[in-house]
């Protein structure tokens, strides 16, 4: 576990313990993925330092554990979901027209989760 | 279901928030065929948040109106009674709902998202069926598992043991929630619904969003909603609940005549529209 300055953290890198502000309201819970967009909903609430998971290194560096949307992952995810309905052919169209769109999206620069 | 349960139930929505005066008031304006855009702008400037909250949403790109619409006459007569009702009751609606504690609030924004995207689901598949009240799909889109947030909020402790369930079997939540509470959110959804006095097109697509074929004269609308849910979670739209598919309705969508080859494009219109509003209705607790 790295305790990281907000303006150190990247999308991908993962929570390792839950962010709560001042007032005890749970913002995000451990284990949960970074994205720009919550980098910077920690940010607007005020959010100094928060616990992702990795490793320090003995030459000094640290790895930190990511977990990034690849191709592979999307056809995972996607099939896991259709799992129970892949018997009902619209479904499984449904299923095929999700994965290329979401492949699309991921190779689109814009979309894409950039380092902040 | 067991009729302590649903007595239990409606006994708990009787606790639930009543509406803001303000939306009630322009509820009855709009139902009232004699009251005029201008009776409407009057009660709505009556309140600043609102009125801002109207003037933003017209001047979006998610309208595109070439010129800038700076009254709230304007915007009425533009976008016309039901629209605003619509638009209106949308951001209040959530607004009871936002800053409840012990809830995470991620899960809240990703619920919200979920709910966005099936609004705008509704709403292109609505505009691709040439239907002609698409803002009533966005509301429905919007609103349709409302009960999922009664629970939430109302059943605290159940609804933790949903969320368990779902997470160790991976199931769909209506799964968990009949198994744990013996109904699920669509009927609660439902309740609230009436308790508000909604329209009874919006308390059927609500009640009916997980089998639209049995909402009699609103299949169709129903049908939208439903298949909107599906798509959204399909293109990981926000986050419903669970990681499953529902079971499409065939009969519904048989009764919609979308050709699958169309779907795509479909999609394709959602995700752009979906981005488009996420920039001017964001979700701040």
């Amino acid at each position: 576990m790295i305790r990281l300055k907000i303006d150190e953290l990247k999308p991908g890198m993962i929570l390792a313990r839950s962010v709560y502000n001042q007032q005890e309201l749970l913002l995000l819970e451990n284990d949960t993925p970074l994205t720009k967009k919550r980098i910077w909903m920690l940010k607007t609430w005020g959010i100094d330092q928060v616990c992702v998971k990795g490793e320090s290194q003995d030459d000094g560096g640290t790895v930190f554990e990511t977990e990034p949307e690849t191709g592979e992952t999307i056809e995972m995810e996607l099939r896991a979901k259709f799992a129970d309905v892949a018997g009902d052919s619209v479904m499984v169209e449904i299923m095929k027209a999700a994965g290329r769109q979401l492949q699309k999206s991921l190779s689109d620069p814009e979309k894409k989760n950039e380092p902040v | 279901m067991n009729p302590s349960d649903l007595g239990r139930i409606i006994s708990r929505v009787e606790d639930l928030p009543t509406l803001p005066r303000t939306v009630l008031r322009i509820t009855e304006l709009v139902n009232d065929p004699k009251s005029s855009a201008r009776d409407l702008s009057r009660v709505i400037t009556d309140d600043q948040v609102l009125a801002a909250r109207l003037l933003k949403l017209v001047n979006s790109s998610f309208y595109g109106f070439p010129q800038r619409i700076s009254t709230i006459t304007g915007a009425i007569v533009l976008l016309g009674f039901d629209a605003i009702r619509s638009l209106l009751l949308t951001t209040s609606v959530f607004d009871l709902f936002s800053n409840r504690r012990k809830v995470s609030l991620l899960r809240q924004e990703q619920f919200w998202d979920h709910s966005l995207g099936c609004a705008v689901g509704a709403k292109v598949i609505g505009n691709y069926l040439r239907y002609d009240k698409v803002e009533e799909l966005f509301v429905s889109g919007l609103l349709h598992d409302i009960g999922k947030i009664v629970e939430m909020i109302f059943l605290q402790k159940a609804f933790k043991e949903i969320i368990q369930l779902v997470k160790d079997r991976n199931i769909l939540m209506i799964a968990a929630e009949e198994n744990i509470l013996g109904y699920s959110h669509p009927l609660v959804g439902k309740l609230l619904a009436e308790r508000w006095n909604l329209p009874p097109k919006l308390t059927s697509v609500i009640q009916h969003h997980h089998q639209p074929s049995e909402a009699g004269r609103f299949v169709q609308e129903a049908a939208i909603v439903h298949l909107a849910d599906i798509l959204c979670r399909s293109l990981n739209i926000g986050y419903g609940g669970d990681n499953k598919m529902p079971p499409l309705d065939r009969t519904a969508w048989d009764s919609l005549r979308i050709k699958s080859g169309q779907i795509e494009t479909i999609m394709a219109e959602i995700l752009k529209e979906f981005e488009d509003i996420t920039l001017f209705i964001t979700y701040s607790p």
